[in-house]
Formats: C-alpha cells, sequence, structure tokens
C-alpha cells in the first residue's frame, strides 16, 4: 500500500475505524517514517516505540471487542516536550530537567489519548519556549523539512517540523507569542492557537500563565478541527481555574462558506517594516481569494498594535521568572554537585542549569518586577494590554475575522539571526494576539515568489469565536489546497502495509 | 534592666501584630484536594501542585474563602469584592514553587477592628495618658510601613474609601476608663488577608535546628498549601497585657467561628509582634524590631514584655535599636537576634495570572454572614442578661464555644428538671451550674492533661445540672459538691444517686441541728464566751465542732446562723 503521510489525520482514524488497516500498522508506518526521516529534520527529542504500539494495540483492543473507538482512533501525535505525559521524560529543552519524568499526565495530552490518538513521542523546542527558531534547545538543532540549512521557527519548532516532515499528521504545540503559528508559517503547515482559556494548561509547563495556549499542528483544516474537538472535548478543565468551557463543533465550521463575512484587513500591517514584500503579496492575494469566495474586505485600525510588543516583552519575562523559579535543583532537575550551602547549589544549579536565552529572559522578568520600576513597566505594560484588546474588541465590530500575515518573513538560515531583540521582531505579528488574548491560526499559502518557501496568512477570530478560525482557514484551504508534505521528505519510509 | 512599670512611666511602647492562623477546619488544601492533615506520615498527602511540580496549575479553594469571608465579617471588617491573589517569591525549598501564593494591596478583609476591654492589673501596665487625635493621625501614616507592607507596589494599592475616615480617626476615641481602672480601647485591624502555608523543615545536626551548619535538611510538605489566614493589625496596642488580650479575644473568635483549632502549641495559630518605643508625647514611631517564637499567650506576653525593657535600657543608655528579627527564648527568659534587616526584601509581588481575580457576590458575602454563631461577646452578654452571671464568668462561659455549649445544654437539662420538681430561682441554678463549670469542671480537665477536652472527659451537661439542683436546694455543701464531683467524674453515676447511696444529703433541718448547736456551746464555753466578748473569728471553731459532731451532714451555713442566734 501506500506512504501513511498521504492519509490525514482524519482518514487515518476512519481507515482504523473501518479496519482497513489497525492502528498498530500506522504506528509502525509512523515509527518508520520517524526513523527515515528524523535523521534530517531532528524533530524528536524523544520517541517512545513501546508506548506507541501499546496505545495502538489497546485502539485495535477495543475494535475488536467492538467498542465505538475515539474521534483520532489509531492517528499518531507528537507532542511538544513542554507538554507532561506519565512514562517520558519533559524536559523543555533544558539541561535544567533533562531526565526529568513526569508523575502526571497533562490533561491536552490526555485528551488525546482519551479520542484514541497514538503518541509516538516529545518533540523539540527552544528552550523552556524562550525563542522563535528552536535554536536554543540544549539538546538538538530541528532543521526545516523544505530546506535543512533553515530554522523550522520556534518556539514549537519540532511539532511544525513533524508535521511538514509527515512524520505525523497531527501534533501538540504552545503558544505564548507566536510560537505555534510562527513555526507553523515556517513549515507551511495549519497552526492554531485557540483563544485563551480554551484549552486546559494543566500538565504544561508553563512560560507565562496568562499567553500560553495549546493548539495542533496539522496539513488539513479538518485535521485540526479534529484535534480541536478532541482538546476541548469534556468541557472546562477543573484542574485549570482559567479555562472555559467551549461547546463549539469545529468540524461543523469546515463547510459554512464564507459568502457575505466579513474579512477586516489591516492596512498599516501590510506596510510594516520588516514585512518581506512576498509574504505582503502572498497575504493580499489571499484577500483576494475570500473576496472571490464571496467575502467582503474591510479595512479596520489596531491603533496600539506598536505598544504589544513592548507589553509582551514585559510580561511574558516577568511571568517566566516567576514560573522558572521553582527550578532551583532541589527536588528535581539539574542538581549542582559538591555545594556546600543551600544558596550555592541554588545558583549554580540554575547558572548552569538554564541556557543563555532562558538566563535573560528570567533576569529581564526579575528586573521589571522589582520594586521601584514595577509600575514603571510592569503596571504600565498591562495598562498597554488593556488598549491593545480593546483595539481588536472594536475591530470584530466591524469584521468577522481579521487577515493578517503569521511571520514577517519565510524561514531563515541557521545563525542568520543573532540579535535577541531582531529575533523578537520574528513574531510582531503573533505577539499582540497572545496579549489581547484571541485565538489566531497560521494558514499556508503556498510557496514564497522569491524564496521558494512556504509562506503563511494569519486568520485571528473573536474572543472565543474560534469556530471562524476553522471556517475562514478552510475558504483558504479550498483555494490553496491542503499544506503538502515536504518533498525532501514525502515518500521516505513509513509504508502503510 | 527597669521593669515594665518603670519603664511605661517614661516610654510609649507601640505594638502591632502579626497573626497568621491555618484553617484547620477544612478538609483540602488551599489550591489543590490534598488531605489537610499535619498528623499522617511525612509527605503522605502532596500532588504535583503542592509539590510546585512543572506544569501544575493551583484551584482556589471555595471553603476557605468562606472561612475568611466569616472572619472579616466577625472582626468588624470591610469584606473587598474584588481582590487577587498575588505571588510573593522568595528561595527556600520550603515553598515549592519558590514563590507563594498570597494576596496583594487588597485583602478579602481590610480595615476591621476589635474592641479590646482591659481591666484587673493588667489594666495598670498602660498609665493614664493623653490620647488625642494627633497620635491617631500620625499613626495611620504610619501604620503602613510599620506592618510590613512597604514593599507593596503603589500603583495598583486600594483608593482610599469612604469609610477610610472613620478607620483613620476610629483611636481618636481612645481608652474609656471606668472608675475601676479597667478601659476598653478599639485595636484596628489593617487586612487580613489569604494564603497558603509552607512546607516543614528540620534540620538535623545544626545549631539549634537552624539550617546554618545543619548535615542536611528534611522537608515535609504535608502542611504545604494549607489554607492560611494572616491578620495585620495596626500598631495600635500599648501593653502586653494588650497584645496578650487582644490574642486571646481573636482566638475565641475564631474558636466560634469553628475555622481553625486555633492551637498556638500545634502551631495553627502564630503571632509576630512588632514592638518599638518612642518618648511619651513623641509622635513620631522609634524603630521596631519584629519577634519571633511568640508560640503561647504566656510566651506572647512575656517576649513583649522583655523586649521593651531591653529595648529601653538600649535607648536610655544613648544605643541604637536596630531593624531586626528576634527569636524568644522562654527558657532563658530574653530574646536574640535572628538577623538583620538592612534593606526591605524585594518579593517582587504581583497579581498571580494562574488565578483569576476574585469577584465576591452580595449573596455569597451574605451567605457566609448567615453562618456565622452567636460570637463571644454577644453570648457574654446575653449571659450577663438572661442569666446575672457575673462578667468574668459569663465572658469565661461564652469564650470557648465547647465550654458555652455544655453550659448551655447544662441549663436546658436544669430547666426541665426545675419544671417537675420545686423551683429554684433560674438566676440561681444558672450561678450554681456556671460555678461548676468554671472551677470543678475546669479544675477537672486541667488535671486530666491537654488530651482531654470538655467534649471527651465523659461529663454530662445533666450530670452537672443534678449537682447543680443539688447545691441549689441546700442539699449538699460546696465541699461536699466537690467530693461528689470527684465520685461522679470516676462512676458516671448521677450525682443525686451518689448522694443518696452514700448518704451524704445535707441535713438543714432546725430541729437536728439545734441539739448540736447547744451541744456544742455546752462543751466549749471558752470560745462561746470570747464570742460574745466580741471576737467574731471564733465562729468558724465552733462551726466547725458542729460539723464534726454531725459527721459532716450538717449545713455549715445554718449551723452558723443558729450559733450566732444562740450566743447572742
Amino acid at each position: 500500500m501506500a506512504c501513511f503521510d498521504e492519509l490525514t489525520a482524519a482518514q487515518i482514524a476512519a481507515g482504523v475505524g473501518a479496519g482497513t488497516f489497525s492502528a498498530e500498522d500506522v504506528a509502525r508506518a509512523a515509527l518508520d517514517a520517524i526513523t527515515a526521516r528524523d535523521k534530517s529534520v531532528a524533530a524528536f527529542l524523544q520517541v517512545t516505540p513501546e508506548a506507541a504500539l501499546e496505545a495502538a494495540r489497546a485502539t485495535d483492543a477495543a475494535r475488536a471487542r467492538g467498542e465505538k473507538l475515539g474521534p483520532l482512533a489509531g492517528v499518531p501525535v507528537a507532542v511538544k516536550d513542554t507538554m507532561n505525559p506519565v512514562g517520558t521524560s519533559t524536559t523543555c529543552a533544558s539541561r535544567m530537567l533533562e531526565n526529568y519524568e513526569s508523575p502526571y499526565t497533562a490533561t491536552c495530552v490526555q485528551r488525546l489519548i482519551d479520542a484514541g490518538a497514538t503518541p509516538v513521542g516529545k518533540t523539540n523546542m527552544d528552550e523552556f519556549a524562550f525563542g522563535s527558531s528552536t535554536e536554543t534547545s540544549a539538546f538538538a538543532r530541528t532543521n526545516n523539512p523544505w530546506d535543512t540549512d533553515r530554522v523550522p521557527g520556534g518556539s514549537s519548532g519540532g511539532s511544525a517540523a513533524a508535521v511538514a516532515a509527515g512524520e505525523v499528521p497531527l501534533s501538540l504545540g504552545s503558544d505564548t507569542g507566536g510560537s505555534i503559528r510562527q513555526p507553523a508559517a515556517l513549515c507551511g503547515v495549519f497552526g492554531m492557537k485557540p483563544t485563551y482559556g480554551v484549552v486546559s494548561r494543566y500538565g504544561v509547563v508553563a512560560f507565562g500563565s496568562s499567553l500560553d495556549q495549546v493548539g495542533p499542528f496539522g496539513r488539513t483544516v479538518e485535521d485540526v478541527a479534529l484535534g480541536m474537538n478532541a482538546l476541548v472535548a469534556g468541557g472546562s478543565d477543573p484542574l485549570d481555574s482559567t479555562s472555559q468551557p467551549c461547546d463549539t463543533d469545529f468540524l461543523g465550521c469546515l463547510d459554512e462558506g464564507v459568502e457575505g463575512a466579513r474579512v477586516g484587513v489591516i492596512p498599516q500591517l501590510l506596510n510594516a517594516e520588516g514585512l518581506s514584500p512576498e509574504v505582503a503579496a502572498a497575504v493580499r492575494a489571499a484577500a483576494d481569494k475570500l473576496e472571490a469566495a464571496g467575502a467582503e474586505i474591510v479595512e479596520v485600525e489596531l491603533p496600539h498594535m506598536d505598544a504589544a510588543i513592548a507589553a509582551y516583552y514585559v510580561i511574558g519575562p516577568a511571568e517566566a521568572f516567576s514560573n522558572l523559579a521553582r527550578f532551583d535543583g532541589v527536588r528535581y532537575g539539574y542538581q549542582e554537585p559538591g555545594c556546600a550551602t543551600l544558596a550555592e547549589q541554588s545558583s549554580l544549579s540554575r547558572a548552569h542549569g538554564f541556557g543563555i536565552e532562558a538566563k535573560r529572559r528570567q533576569m529581564l522578568g526579575a528586573y521589571l518586577l522589582s520594586s521601584g520600576v514595577y509600575d514603571e513597566y510592569y503596571f504600565a505594560a498591562q495598562k498597554a494590554r488593556t488598549l491593545i484588546t480593546g483595539d481588536y474588541r472594536r475591530a470584530f465590530e466591524r469584521a468577522d475575522v481579521l487577515l493578517m500575515p503569521a511571520a514577517p518573513r519565510a524561514a531563515w538560515r541557521f545563525g542568520e539571526i543573532s540579535d535577541p531583540t531582531q529575533m523578537y521582531l520574528s513574531d510582531v505579528f503573533t505577539v499582540p494576539i497572545n496579549i489581547a488574548g484571541n485565538g489566531g491560526i497560521s494558514v499556508p499559502l503556498g510557496l514564497g515568489s522569491d524564496s521558494g518557501l512556504p509562506v503563511a496568512a494569519q486568520l485571528v477570530a473573536p474572543s472565543f469565536g474560534d469556530a471562524a478560525l476553522i471556517r475562514f482557514a478552510a475558504a483558504l484551504e479550498r483555494a490553496y489546497g491542503a499544506a503538502p508534505v515536504a518533498p525532501a521528505c514525502a515518500g521516505k519510509g513509513g509504508e502503510l502495509k | 534592666m527597669k521593669q515594665l512599670a518603670e519603664v511605661l512611666k517614661d516610654w510609649e511602647a507601640v505594638i502591632g501584630l502579626e497573626i497568621h492562623t491555618e484553617l484547620t477546619a477544612l478538609d483540602t488544601k488551599m489550591f489543590c484536594s490534598c488531605k489537610l492533615s499535619h498528623d499522617d506520615e511525612p509527605n503522605a498527602n502532596v500532588c504535583p501542585v503542592c509539590l510546585g511540580l512543572p506544569g501544575a496549575l493551583p484551584v482556589p479553594n471555595k471553603k476557605a474563602i468562606e472561612s475568611i469571608v466569616k472572619a472579616g465579617l466577625a472582626t468588624n471588617c470591610e469584606i473587598q469584592k474584588h481582590s487577587m491573589f498575588y505571588r510573593k517569591h522568595y528561595f527556600y525549598p520550603d515553598m515549592a514553587k519558590n514563590f507563594q501564593t498570597t494576596q496583594g494591596p487588597i485583602a478579602f478583609c481590610m480595615h476591621g477592628h476589635l474592641d479590646l476591654e482591659v481591666s484587673g492589673q493588667g489594666a495598670a501596665e498602660r498609665p493614664d495618658c493623653a490620647f488625642g487625635s494627633g497620635e491617631a493621625a500620625s499613626l495611620a501614616s504610619a501604620s503602613a510601613g510599620a506592618t510590613g507592607l512597604s514593599t507593596m507596589k503603589t500603583a495598583d494599592a486600594p483608593r482610599a474609601g469612604s469609610s477610610q475616615g472613620t478607620y483613620d480617626t476610629a483611636l481618636a476615641s481612645g481608652p474609656v476608663r471606668a472608675e475601676d481602672g479597667s478601659y476598653t480601647v478599639p485595636i484596628r485591624i489593617l487586612r487580613i488577608h489569604m494564603e497558603e502555608d509552607a512546607a516543614k523543615m528540620v534540620h538535623v545536626g545544626g545549631q539549634e535546628g537552624r539550617i546554618a551548619d545543619a548535615a542536611e535538611s528534611l522537608i515535609d510538605y504535608n502542611r504545604c498549601g494549607t489554607p492560611l489566614i494572616e491578620l495585620v493589625t495596626e500598631p495600635d496596642l500599648r501593653t502586653p497585657e494588650e497584645a496578650r488580650l487582644f490574642m486571646e479575644k481573636l482566638r475565641r473568635i475564631f474558636l466560634t467561628l469553628g475555622i481553625s483549632d486555633c492551637s498556638m502549641e500545634k502551631g495553627s495559630m502564630r503571632c509576630d509582634g512588632n514592638v518599638s518605643l518612642r518618648r511619651r508625647g513623641e509622635t513620631r514611631l522609634g524603630t521596631k524590631t519584629e519577634l519571633k517564637n511568640l508560640n503561647s499567650f504566656k510566651a506572647l506576653h512575656d517576649g513583649l514584655e522583655y523586649e521593651i525593657r531591653r529595648q529601653a535600657e538600649v535607648l536610655e543608655e544613648g544605643g541604637i535599636v536596630y531593624q531586626e528579627t528576634r527569636h524568644w527564648e522562654p527558657s532563658r527568659k530574653r530574646t536574640v537576634v535572628m538577623r538583620v534587616k538592612e534593606t526591605a526584601d524585594d518579593y517582587r509581588l504581583f497579581p498571580d495570572p494562574d488565578l483569576a481575580p476574585f469577584d465576591l457576590t452580595d449573596d455569597f458575602i451574605e451567605h457566609c454572614r448567615s453562618e456565622i454563631p452567636e460570637l463571644p461577646d454577644e453570648k457574654r452578654a446575653r449571659y450577663e442578661a438572661s442569666f446575672s452571671l457575673r462578667a468574668a464568668d459569663a465572658a469565661q462561659l461564652a469564650g470557648d464555644p465547647e465550654v458555652a455549649r455544655f453550659f448551655e445544654e447544662a441549663m436546658a437539662a436544669s430547666d426541665a428538671a426545675a419544671k417537675g420538681g420545686k423551683a429554684t430561682a433560674a438566676d440561681k441554678r444558672a450561678r450554681t451550674v456556671a460555678n461548676l463549670i468554671l472551677n470543678e469542671l475546669t479544675g477537672y480537665l486541667n488535671a486530666a492533661g491537654t488530651d482531654v477536652t470538655i467534649a471527651t472527659a465523659g461529663i454530662a451537661p445533666a450530670q452537672i445540672a443534678s449537682l447543680a439542683a443539688l447545691l441549689a436546694e441546700d442539699a449538699i455543701s460546696s465541699n461536699q459538691a466537690h467530693e461528689v464531683f470527684g465520685i461522679m467524674a470516676e462512676t458516671g453515676d448521677d450525682p443525686a444517686k451518689i448522694v443518696d447511696e452514700r448518704g451524704m444529703r445535707q441535713v438543714s433541718d432546725d430541729g437536728a441541728l439545734l441539739p448540736i448547736v447547744e451541744q456544742v456551746i455546752a462543751n466549749c464555753p471558752d470560745q462561746a464566751q470570747q464570742y460574745r466578748d466580741g471576737n467574731q473569728k471564733v465562729i468558724g471553731y465552733l462551726v466547725g465542732q458542729c460539723m464534726k459532731a454531725s459527721r459532716g451532714k450538717g449545713n455549715p451555713k445554718r449551723f452558723n446562723e443558729l450559733l450566732r442566734e444562740n450566743l447572742a
């Protein structure tokens, strides 16, 4: 039979349900594809063949008993190494947590398992999600499947690359300032960050608690919708007091069409400094496609856009400083040997356990929260946040969805951006959405006219109106087609017997 | 060092308390569903949340919020509908996340007060002095710094509400002193906030159980995440006695609310004292020291007393009081330096992004209010009014909810019994029941040790009522009552049965007593003459002879009366 990467998650679940192939066959095909492709892509930090086969066999056994299978039955999934499943290490790509095994499973991972998915491993990322290229990982360099000399984006670079390389049809990332949408754009796949509160954060190692949100990557909008349905099934999570109930049937939004709907574009963004012409052109073309599908294009304003990235680099590091304070080497994680005092042990464990970007963000956060500058920075950032949230609320009085770039440019070469502030600007289109809390999805628009690499648009929906993301992304997918597996990887290994 | 009374003539002591109370009555911890128990094996009651494991998130315990709202309502605080949890950062392994989840500038309960009634010897600790509004104003402005809140951020600090003014001038009314020297003074409560307790650490091999030089340190996270409420007073207290009384009063209120077992011994109620001195008439505050290890009412009083005397000596010798934390050593009756605070700690307080701000509804607050039982002050007033009890007795009964319940059950049994037989006035019965509880029963419990409480002592309220009835009817003397109580505690028998079986019923019948009186007067002519010559005291000897002759059964009061009549 054919290579398993030709199948979508939806097709795999249907095939497993119908008995066309077994979940175990699919799991073996995925593991085979990972073996063949990850040498050059290195999307995974850890592959768990035994756990994968065990889960797949359990699915097959359930089918043999005549049980109703879940909507993700037999679908191989990869999760970012910031998520805790029992039985794997959760390192956050940091020496600090090398060999750390969680005694409990994150809600988002559990919900995929409950839907019948086959977890195959943990993907690479920027250390503790601090970065936009996955280059700050302490353990591995993940290569962009479209060009292995280029970055996959980040911080969820491994999860995006695994889907782009056809190693898995579905993966999970977490997005604090663009960490799902930006690597999805650079790898040419769909990547969705729901509204803050839609997906439980319980068991996902926190970066910025008020910004973090988990979401799926896929090569089709249907697969993203399938993933979303599984993540919100069961309602709000009693273990995450910021999670909200979501009763949207995301699959039901696929065929709604966009006739008569209003798509907001922001002229100031399309003329933004640093936006590559090919991305600007691709986003304009996407607007034309939506108009052709019957949508009305309206121009809207986001007056406080400029404040968003400044606010983000105050709130993000402040929360990160606080969230990462627990890593002191006392009970788990890296512990500096041979220390005489507790203070020495804590500070040296942190000095040697964290990488440079993790230290930079924590130092920044510690400064921003200190008394004397708190009002000037943290409190000011919160006020900016209120203004930015208001911008989006007003924009959605005139539009049903916003269309804008996801990343300012296509994937760049390793080492090309070494100045941290330049790196921070690669999130300029995604960060404001986390500040406002809304949901956004990265939609691949084919290859850029100059780079020949994937380029993407971003759709942004009203708060808790995430159904619109699926609805409009599906309209664009009808115009551009599903995201292809990166050519260098397609068909390598992974034969489904 | 000078004696306290001597010191307080020249110096005014300014005292504020920070009182932590664990909400031991709850079933689960503050932010997770772990069982609340300190008695289990170390680290038996832990989970990813209270261990601060990566990815774990807090979920607030609604029952704990109810408890703190009740505490606030019972101490005249304004309940803040909108408040938030904050993170307070410090690196120490007793707090698994390296930050404590606590509250920010706005706590659930703000700006309350308790009226303190100070009488007896304790009232003399506070010399009479002018207590004008100037002082109140200066204290209000100084209070934030004096209560450790100086690190709070200003931008989101509470805006002064309309009632802030009343709160600030509450002190201006000052202590109201009665003729007997007792006085009442309002003590303002700045705030009561909600937080989580830290883990318990045991340092093995170090000096005096401290971490320095310890060979190893053990951490028990069972306590980590225990719901804790911290009450901060304004620096309104002026004497160690006032501090002790405040703590006692607060403990009685919290016990009555049923939110904590309030054990200072076990550490479920803990108190730190801030104290500074200033010359009488001075309005600026002196440098304060913070006292730790005040883990009993006596330690609270004695620690503050020592510290006041120590500071006075330092200041009078021209020295400087350093802002420092000091440890009270009860065995050596002194305070020693724990650490010097050179700079304010920077806890990097900021709103906890994992916990949504609270928006308490009127319904929720009213629900909490409806669950507040009669508080000790109201109860005491009722006991005084309905039973004509002495103020001190009423206060003692009302102060402990278990004792109060016992008293009321005993009175109910007494009322029921009185309906059938010959009625003794309710007031008299109440006083007798109160006396038996406060003397016989309390004495018995004190002797039985700390494990035995009024609820577990095995003595029923009905037994006390029965014993009281015997006393009220003059069927037994108070000496006999003591004896009957002892037998009752041992056998569990009803007092009436004990008295009847052992023939202890007291004889008050003149027909039986008069011959004995006449016989004693005849047998003791010298003493009889002494009485007639004006020596009143000798009557005691003659009553004793009568008691002896009646083999203890005669009513001593009646003997006394009959002796006087027959010697007249």
